[in-house]
């Protein structure tokens, strides 16, 4: 019987891990160290529930409720000057416990400070829009729905951007497969050629190792280049490269090496 | 040949007969001859003027993100060079910043110079590279055979340094692993001496030409509002009113060491992000001069650290490693398996010539990261298009894609 | 230690007797093969970079054309996708006959670094390819001996219509 590998999480894992390691954190610091964020601070938790924050790599990360982020995100641009929304995406944690984690990356460009807002939802639990406030949520949150497949309430477009609209499934989950599963496989040759042509054309050749130097139909040594279907041998010659063919182009200057130029002057 | 079987239909979707507003769909396909990669515009026009527009990336989405999650961190490094292929040393530097502040460490003093200098360069390099695109698809084609001779000898410096011209993973995490050779200096100050002479002749060629006028000035107005809610940054930002340049507002590396300013402007539109990029190249060389001397400083000091020492994270010099044992073994270990940073999240971003390029890697302490989102300055300035080029017209439309500066590698990913 | 030519266009068993005709016509194409600007990713860089002052295009008669149907030659730079896929076969099938293909670039051959669910493993998956050039990104200098080595091969070849189909891979 083969070994049951897990399929929660099919990403790369490492190899061997020492049975008594713990891992180091980065370090935190509590929010009462900096004057700024810990006003900040104050002030959103006057009127919502903070779960928890900390500053880490001095940055503050305030996680919130789900059903929140509209409000918290209108008070930090409106009263706190959180102008722009950096950037927003989703972390699977479904191998964990069958949720994910929305992270909000917030710029004060007058205080010149860095939020992280974040919350958690649960597996096909959607999220409120914040495209009203800020637009660069529109492009994100399509992307967050494309790789995760967690849609936005209140999108003006929720369809997939960096995938074909006929795409299926969610690349970035970890249940996904790096090379992608079989409706990936296949997709470009469904589409085009349809799937009478999987057999003819063939499965995609993934291999990252398949070079065989002694295979002269398919693979050449470059400067070493053999007629297809010779024997490689251990002691081949370098080959000469040729621009042109040995009787010359009408017209064509033929390049004789010899009594070309090597320039090593860049500034020539 | 005959025609290989295939299902593709033909498309008609530019030419739609049953609508009575008189309004065309024009499909700015995939491949069109802008220079800027693979951007699918669907424009309704309303005769010649656009009344909404719908960009489509995503076709040069390659997976880097879940790359990442499968890849050991210095196995990423080439990786992130692909994003903004046109600068990569600067993606480079932005994830190597990101696993440093991850990690805690302190890179030494030569490695930073050196560092900077890579980053003004692909600055430089890839200014130069706008310039001339844009200048190709408003039509003057002089200017682009101009800059790419000036980006030609940028990229022979890079070359002598590191071996390749355009994808370099020259920046590692902890510092970097080559040392510049001797006719780099040389070569450089060559190049900065006459560089000055060179931008003038862009500018003579462009600045006060009427139909350059005509096509940049009042076209692509972005405002501030606008600018701030798309998360703008970099030279669109400036020429919007916001004068904010993450290399003096959160200074990395040695940045607050060296003198320069940071062009803006109020008008925000396609001119004004003209002369704010010449205006950078400008900044940059001066940034070039100070950093050569900070350099020759530097091995005045005898200061010849070049990645830093941290024995978990980092391998050892090459001398060590063929030398003692314990280097040999730990390096082993470091390439095989890869170094764990410590379990926490970090967001850092970085000024590249596009805008603010971010990376978030949260790691749970295994030799991969577990979440690596890289936040590219044109997702958000593609997307911008949305708002922005509904009121203009079809030429105005390969002016604004020009001006914004699209890379889609970084787009897409 | 003595270097042997390899005759690339001979050995691969292609048909030998050229009419003058034949010549004439090939001689023609060869040197005034049109390209595809099909500049994808990081090799359209470099590709431009081979067409603009230092490496210049111009000299082997090269011109980029933007339409397919004035195009020779399309050179695929870059990484394909998945998404992109279906846009290369309706653009190699806009291109008249007849018309070649130089896959430049590792993302171009196989997929390159890229091995992931978004990549087509290589652009011969789509469309039959006749060169492959190697790199990432190919020097300019390699694309431009990539086109003298299609050039050759366009004169090895007799001028008639029809081109014989390459298997997909």
């Amino acid at each position: 019987m083969r070994a049951y590998t897990p399929k929660d999480d099919v990403q790369a894992k490492a190899y061997y891990t020492d049975r008594f390691y713990v891992a180091p954190q980065v370090p935190k610091q509590d929010v009462a160290d900096d004057a700024v964020f810990a006003a900040d601070l104050e002030a959103i938790s006057a009127k919502f529930e903070v779960k928890e924050s900390f500053i880490q790599v001095g940055q503050m990360v305030v996680y919130i409720n789900a059903n929140d982020i509209y409000a918290v995100l209108e008070l930090m641009r409106d009263e706190l000057e959180y102008t722009q929304l950096t950037e927003m995406s989703a972390i699977d944690w479904l191998a964990k416990d069958n949720t994910f984690e929305i992270f909000y990356q917030m710029l004060s460009m007058n205080k010149r400070k860095r939020i992280r807002i974040k919350y958690f939802i649960e597996n096909g639990q959607a999220v409120d829009s914040v495209e009203k406030l800020f637009r660069s949520a529109d492009w994100s949150e399509r992307e967050m729905f494309d790789m995760f497949g967690i849609e936005a309430n209140n999108h003006p477009f929720m369809k997939r951007i960096l995938m074909p609209y006929d795409w299926q499934g969610n690349p970035l989950l970890k249940t996904y497969p790096l090379e992608g599963d079989e409706f990936a496989a296949w997709y470009e040759v469904d589409k085009i050629y349809g799937k009478e042509a999987r057999d003819i054309i063939g499965p995609e050749l993934r291999d990252t190792a398949r070079v065989d130097r002694y295979d002269s139909n398919r693979f050449a040594r470059l400067g070493f280049e053999v007629p297809k279907g010779t024997e490689i041998t251990d002691d081949m010659e370098k080959t000469v490269q040729s621009y042109q063919e040995d009787g010359g182009v009408f017209l064509i200057t033929k390049l004789d090496k010899e009594s070309s130029k090597v320039i090593d002057d860049p500034q020539r | 040949m005959a025609q290989i079987k295939n299902r593709l239909t033909p498309f008609f979707e530019n030419i739609t007969f049953d609508r009575d507003d008189n309004e065309l769909v024009l499909n700015f396909g995939p491949q069109h001859p802008s220079a800027h990669g693979q951007l699918r515009l669907m424009l309704h026009l309303q005769q010649e003027q656009i009344v909404k527009a719908h960009p489509d990336v995503g076709y040069l989405h390659r997976g880097m993100e879940k790359m990442a999650e499968n890849m050991i961190y210095n196995e990423f490094m080439p990786t992130t060079d692909r994003m903004d292929y046109i600068a990569s040393s600067s993606n480079n530097y932005g994830f190597a910043l990101a696993v440093e502040k991850l990690i805690g460490l302190e890179v030494p003093r030569r490695a930073k110079v050196i560092r900077m200098m890579l980053l003004e360069i692909n600055r430089l390099m890839s200014h130069l590279f706008w310039l001339a695109t844009t200048a190709l698809d408003i039509g003057a084609m002089t200017v682009f055979l101009y800059a790419f001779r000036e980006r030609e000898y940028l990229m022979d410096i890079i070359e002598g340094y590191c071996g390749a011209r355009l994808t370099h993973a020259a920046i590692r995490i902890g510092g970097v692993p080559l040392d510049i050779q001797d006719s780099f200096l040389h070569q450089l100050r060559v190049f900065l001496n006459k560089l000055p002479e060179n931008i003038k002749d862009y500018e003579d060629l462009l600045d006060t030409n009427r139909i350059w006028l005509m096509r940049m000035e009042e076209v692509g107005t972005i405002s501030t509002e606008m600018a701030l809610s798309w998360g703008c940054s970099g030279p669109m930002l400036r020429a919007s009113g916001v004068a904010w340049d993450l290399r003096k507002e959160e200074p990395y590396e040695l940045y607050d060491e060296v003198e320069f300013n940071v062009p803006f402007s109020d008008k925000g539109d396609n001119f004004a992000r003209y002369r704010i990029y010449m205006e950078e190249m400008r900044e940059s060389a001066k940034i070039l001069y100070q950093v050569i001397e900070m350099y020759e400083k530097c091995v005045d000091n005898n200061e010849t650290a070049l990645m830093a020492h941290a024995p978990k994270y980092i391998s050892a010099p090459k001398l060590d490693i063929m030398t003692q044992n314990y280097s040999l073994m730990q390096h082993f270990v470091l390439v095989t398996q890869g170094m764990r940073p410590p379990v926490g999240e970090v967001y850092v971003a970085t000024e590249s010539p596009k805008g603010e390029l971010g990376f978030f890697i949260n790691s749970q302490g295994g030799p991969y990261p577990y979440r690596l989102k890289l936040r590219a300055p044109s997702f958000w300035h593609t997307g911008i298009l949305t708002d922005l080029l509904p009121g203009h017209y079809i030429p105005d439309v390969v002016s604004i894609i020009g001006t914004t500066n699209i890379v889609f590698g970084e787009v897409d990913r | 230690m003595a270097q042997h030519k390899v005759n690339y266009t001979q050995d691969g068993g292609l048909p030998v007797a050229l009419t003058s005709i034949d010549k004439i016509v090939n001689w023609g194409r060869s040197n005034s093969l049109w390209a595809l600007t099909y500049g994808l990713a990081c090799c359209g860089i470099e590709m431009m970079a081979s067409g603009a002052s230092r490496f210049d295009f111009d000299r082997y008669g090269t011109i980029f054309r933007a339409s397919p149907r004035q195009a020779d030659v399309m050179i695929v730079a870059g990484t394909l996708t998945k998404k992109h896929a279906e846009f290369i076969k309706r653009l190699y099938d806009q291109m008249t006959e007849p018309r070649w293909v130089i896959s430049m670039g590792s993302c171009a051959n196989t997929g390159g670094m890229f091995n992931t669910y978004a990549t087509v493993q290589g652009c011969d998956r789509i469309i039959p390819v006749d060169l492959y050039l190697p790199g990432c990104a190919p020097r300019p200098e390699t694309l431009q001996y990539g086109v003298m080595l299609l050039q050759q091969k366009i004169r090895a070849n007799k001028a008639g219509n029809a081109q014989k189909a390459k298997r997909l891979m």
